[in-house]
């Protein structure tokens, strides 16, 4: 495919440049645009740009050649004075910024980068952390692709949403740019980009959604799969797809980003395409094994830091632990032993901070303090331990970690079609996440990881790449999404790690049921709406059929509730209160309508006036109800773009709770459980897992029948966020997934054949009175 | 109910009870029902729960999706067929991924080492267990069998002393032919008596020596009762000659007495032999000697011993 290129070149450009003809915004950029006809400095409209230049014009990136440029040809736009992109003089910001970046591994092969970019339409790029690659390589694309010259883009994918906004920003800082002009970011419910973008990070996921409405992605000129080796769903659906791209488009060039070097897979994957690597900026790093497994890892892991206070040298530690309580329970007794230390053992100084996905950002930013001075001048040097979840593993990068404790584990998702859960268990690490983590302690300088299990555990208990996201999860927001961009042979689709048929099936069948594929497997036209949602189907659907009972408004606010983090904040020190806080937002039939209270206390008048005082004092996460509060806008535009009315049932009337939880239940009917006898136990429909409600619950005890948000999977089985329900509404609302027939012998299926005959009963009644 | 049939019939001689579709009276039901409740209300206890989640969790999870899937059914419009895997090239996943529950906070590699540390003490133990086993019943076994022997040793002892003594009383007989039997007999016998232990053949000196023990303890104790204060060895030095030759004490007990307190290397070197070497030894000798086998339990009329399978009890069997 690549050998075409060249001769369509010339054809590309003329076509382009009769686009860019076209006024479509883009003559903001005096400075190129007006090429068509020639050097701009001849252009008498531009004259001005180029009266104080005299004879030596800068170099103009329309002047080379494109896909033919080199190095040189891009350092010395690079140098200035003007922005190559905007025409604007170059800060003095800028030029700093570009010395440290011109030090980075990559710039030194950025010539052999070129090369390669340029011969093949698909290149596999092997970066390790350090190496600069996600700032860089998007941008030596941009010298080279000039793809706001061919009005078409250059996305780089992130897995992560913060990564994508906060490498967006040092991009657009290191480019000399505004953030959301040149240099955009586009995420879940949140679009940072203008028509001026050339340069757009995105989660893969957003990529994703965009090809559901542009099968070829025309928009852009190059994709760069960015941190490949997570294997995340989104980038695994995105290769597959974009295999197939590659073909139909001989135009668009694919790059595949990855940090580890097992990057051959891709290669295999892409036919065999071409491959550079380049080292990173890393020491070495010392390993070390404990002698025999240990009992409690996270006991050895505190241990094995303050060892390290007391007997090493200066320099920060890192330690992986699973969770949030986890870690704050760490932190509180490192600290406590910490001060002891200092008391009797005329320790240094040492901080502790903990690290988590949920911590606010505030928070989160503490871990870059610095560490702290001796007590006394002259004294023991003081350090700071960073008590992390795995996200220090690779997004975050923190300098000065020299020791890095490993325990071994990790929290990750899980998914089983079988019992249909999905759910966040503490799993061994893979062996390339174990050498991920060591090469955190060398970032500075040459460091030790203490892996708290033997040598021989590594090399026989761990496997070696950690599972991808594709065979843990439940796909059938996935499978709807294929559907979507046109893929119907799901059975052969070709992934580079194929998931169990039975993940496949059991995300069919959910969508049977839902009604959004048909039983030929095509797509229904509710499934088409569905799939217009960033949303989990049950939810869509959910929304989507929320206007048939009378409460669009309120499901919209619920939905945003549900894709939103935890609402409700309850510090270890203040449950009490935190619960009491809790309880007056109660609604007895169940966590959804509390949920929905919340919110609406929070729109509020008197919430409204200060709103993150009155959060706090209700022990609210201002973050994650301002952020519901944007996903719901978000929604709210697709629900008028789709044509969904937006109604409430008065509130005066009797049944405006009991309309939002039949709403709730034509989503969530798959996800329902029945009272087993007497006593606290539930038993999930058709699954016959037998649940706990979870404790967080407001629900009381004396409701048979819920429908549930989550399943977890811990030691023992809960239901999270739960809502009574009555059975005649699931069969009313669900008659296909509650026909009686497909239920075997057993209390739930006694229980709906009353429910049947009281329905039946109460009819013949009505029929008798008339 | 089935069981509770059962368990009425088991006493019964008849095959069909006629009484068996009996109602159960409103009694019966009630008390039926209270039990069913019983069972159905008792509250679990935390540990059973658990276990009844658990093994409710494993039931599910070992259970695949089969074709009566919806699923499966679109599929199987693109050409899946059960035990095919997806995508566009072999060699894909077939099965979910494992769920593994971690429930405690044990380290990489602990639970293993706790399994290995297990395995080997079972292993160790059961391999105990086994040679214990092994050999109790070895020496309980080597224990009977020597029992056997020594009986058979003991026999041995008495067909070749028989043999002896008849292939003697032969001999004898041949020398003074017209004397009478009862006489021959009675010489013969006396003669043997009187013989010193030590020209007895050692092969069954031991037998003759504990039959004379056996004797002398009989004697003295019928003396004992007797002679009531008196050892039967006592020498009343005043006793009257003739009393003496009455009471039929003669003096032969000394040398009985002598002999058997003597020291005996060659029948102490006999007896320490294993009990098979000894058995072998009486055997042959037998064989050699009187051509006769103890096995076939037969005296064979020559030293060719025709018909006779071998030497060994094995070959006789």
């Amino acid at each position: 495919m690549a050998d075409r290129r060249p001769d369509l070149e010339d054809n590309y450009r003329v076509k382009r440049q009769k686009v860019v003809e076209e006024p479509l915004g883009k003559m903001r950029q005096n400075g190129f645009v007006a090429d068509v006809k020639g050097d701009p400095s001849k252009n008498p409209y531009l004259a001005h740009h180029y009266q104080n230049e005299a004879s030596s014009s800068p170099p103009q990136l329309q002047n080379n050649k494109r896909h033919a440029t080199t190095s040189k040809d891009a350092e010395l736009m690079e140098n200035g004075p003007l922005n190559a992109f905007t025409g604007k003089p170059l800060s003095q910001q800028y030029m700093s910024i570009l010395k440290t970046r011109r030090d980075l591994p990559v710039h030194a092969q950025r010539d052999e980068f070129l090369q390669l970019y340029q011969k093949s339409q698909i290149l596999v790029f092997v970066g390790e952390t350090g190496s600069g690659k996600t700032t860089q390589i998007p941008q030596f694309v941009l010298f080279d692709d000039v793809p706001h010259l061919h009005n078409q883009m250059v996305a780089c994918t992130q897995p992560r949403r913060v990564a994508a906004m906060s490498v967006a920003q040092r991009v657009a800082q290191e480019m000399d740019v505004t953030l959301g002009e040149e240099v955009g970011y586009s995420i879940r419910f949140e679009d940072k980009t203008s028509p001026k973008t050339m340069l757009k990070y995105m989660t893969d996921g957003m990529l994703l959604r965009e090809a559901m409405h542009d099968n070829d992605l025309s928009r852009y000129s190059t994709i760069i799969l960015d941190e490949a080796h997570e294997r995340t769903l989104a980038t695994d659906i995105l290769m597959g797809l974009l295999k197939e791209v590659v073909l139909r488009r001989p135009d668009l060039k694919l790059i595949i980003m990855s940090a580890t070097l097992d990057a051959t897979k891709f290669q295999r994957y892409f036919h065999d395409a071409p491959l550079l690597a380049v080292p990173g900026r890393t020491h070495p790093v010392e390993i070390f094994y404990t002698p025999e497994p240990e009992r409690d890892y996270v006991e050895a892991a505190i241990r094995t830091v303050l060892q390290i206070h007391a007997s090493e040298p200066e320099g920060d530690i890192l330690l992986f632990l699973t969770g949030e309580e986890e870690i704050e329970d760490a932190c509180r007794k490192i600290s406590l032993e910490a001060d002891e230390m200092i008391r009797e053992a005329d320790a240094g100084p040492l901080k502790v901070y903990p690290l988590y996905g949920t911590l606010p950002p505030q928070q989160q930013q503490r871990i870059f303090d610095p560490a702290p001075p001796p007590r006394t001048p002259g004294g023991r040097p003081g350090r700071k331990c960073i008590v992390s979840t795995n996200i220090a593993e690779t997004s975050l990068t923190i300098d000065g970690i020299v020791y890095v404790v490993d325990p071994g584990f990790s929290k990750q998702k899980v998914y089983n079609p079988r019992i249909r859960v999905e759910s966040l268990l503490v799993s061994p690490i893979s062996k390339a996440s174990a050498q991920q983590r060591a090469g955190r302690a060398g970032r500075t300088r040459p460091g030790k990881c203490f892996r708290l299990y033997t040598e021989g555990a590594f090399k026989k208990e761990l496997i070696e790449q950690t599972y991808p996201e594709i065979l843990r999860s439940n796909l059938a927001s996935t499978v709807l999404e294929l559907k979507k961009l046109g893929i119907d042979d799901l059975v052969h689709f070709d992934l580079m790690d194929p998931p169990a048929p039975e993940t496949l099936m059991r995300a069919l069948e959910e969508l049977n049921y839902l009604a959004c594929l048909d039983d030929e497997g095509d797509l229904t036209t509710l499934g088409r709406l569905a799939s217009e949602f960033p949303l989990d189907p049950a939810l869509a659907v959910m929304l989507i059929s929320s206007p048939e009972f009378y409460c669009s408004n309120e499901i919209l606010s619920l939905t945003a509730l549900l894709s939103v983090p935890q609402l409700f904040v309850r510090p270890a020190s203040q449950r009490k209160r935190a619960d009491e806080m809790k309880d007056l937002f109660a609604h007895p039939d169940g966590d959804h309508l509390t949920m929905l209270n919340v919110y609406h206390a929070f729109k509020g008048d008197e919430a409204q006036k200060n709103p993150k005082q009155w959060c706090h004092d209700h022990f609210l996460s201002f973050r994650a109800l301002t952020q519901a509060d944007n996903v719901r806008l978000q929604l709210k535009r697709i629900m008028e773009r789709s044509e969904l009315e937006l109604m409430s049932t008065s509130f005066e009337d009797k049944k405006y709770y009991e309309n939002i939880r039949r709403a709730l239940v034509s989503g969530f009917f798959m996800q329902v459980a029945k009272r087993d006898g007497s006593g606290k136990t539930y038993v999930t429909v058709k699954d016959d897992q037998s649940v706990l409600l979870h404790p967080s619950t407001v629900l009381g005890q004396d409701s048979e029948w819920v429908v549930y948000n989550e399943f977890v999977l811990t030691t023992k089985n809960y239901i999270r966020t739960v809502t009574a329900v009555k059975p005649e509404w699931l069969l009313d609302i669900a008659p296909t997934y509650y026909d009686i027939d497909s239920f075997k012998k057993g209390e739930i299926r006694t229980a709906l054949q009353r429910t049947i005959d009281k329905i039946r009963r109460k009819e013949a009644i009505k029929g008798g009175r008339k | 109910m089935g069981n509770s049939d059962e368990e009425d019939d088991y006493m019964s001689m008849f095959i069909a009870e006629p009484t068996k579709p009996q109602q159960e009276t409103s009694i019966q039901r009630r008390a039926r029902k209270e039990r069913e409740a019983e069972i159905r209300g008792r509250v679990k206890s935390k540990a059973e729960k658990q276990a009844d989640e658990a093994a409710a969790r494993e039931a599910a999870l070992a259970k695949s999706l089969d074709s009566s899937n919806k699923g499966f059914k679109m599929m199987e419009k693109l050409g899946f067929k059960p035990g095919d895997t997806l995508g566009a090239t072999k060699h894909a996943r077939a099965e979910p991924i494992h769920l593994v529950i971690k429930e405690d906070r044990g380290g990489i590699g602990l639970d293993t080492e706790k399994k290995r540390k297990f395995r080997e003490q079972v292993e160790h133990e059961a391999k105990r267990v086994k040679a214990d086993e092994g050999e109790y019943r070895e020496r309980i076994r080597l224990e009977r069998e020597e029992k056997r022997r020594e009986g058979q040793i003991l026999n041995a002892q008495k067909v070749a002393e028989r043999l002896d003594n008849e292939a003697k009383d032969v001999a004898v007989l041949g020398e003074v032919s017209n004397t009478e039997p009862e006489a021959q007999g009675k010489s013969s016998d006396t003669q043997r008596a009187s013989e010193p232990s030590q020209s007895i053949n050692v092969l069954w000196r031991g037998l003759v020596r504990r039959r004379l023990e056996k004797e002398r303890e009989r004697r003295m104790r019928y003396d004992l009762t007797q002679s009531l204060s008196r050892l039967p060895t006592y020498e009343d030095p005043d006793e009257d000659e003739n009393y003496r030759l009455a009471l039929g004490k003669e003096n032969k007990w000394s040398s009985l007495e002598e002999e058997l307190e003597e020291e005996d290397p060659e029948l102490d070197e006999f007896n320490g032999l294993p009990s098979d070497q000894r058995l072998g030894r009486l055997v042959l000798y037998m064989r050699d000697t009187h051509h006769y086998c103890f096995w076939c339990k037969y005296q064979y009329p020559d030293g060719s011993m025709d018909g006779c399978p071998g030497t060994t009890e094995d070959d006789h069997d």
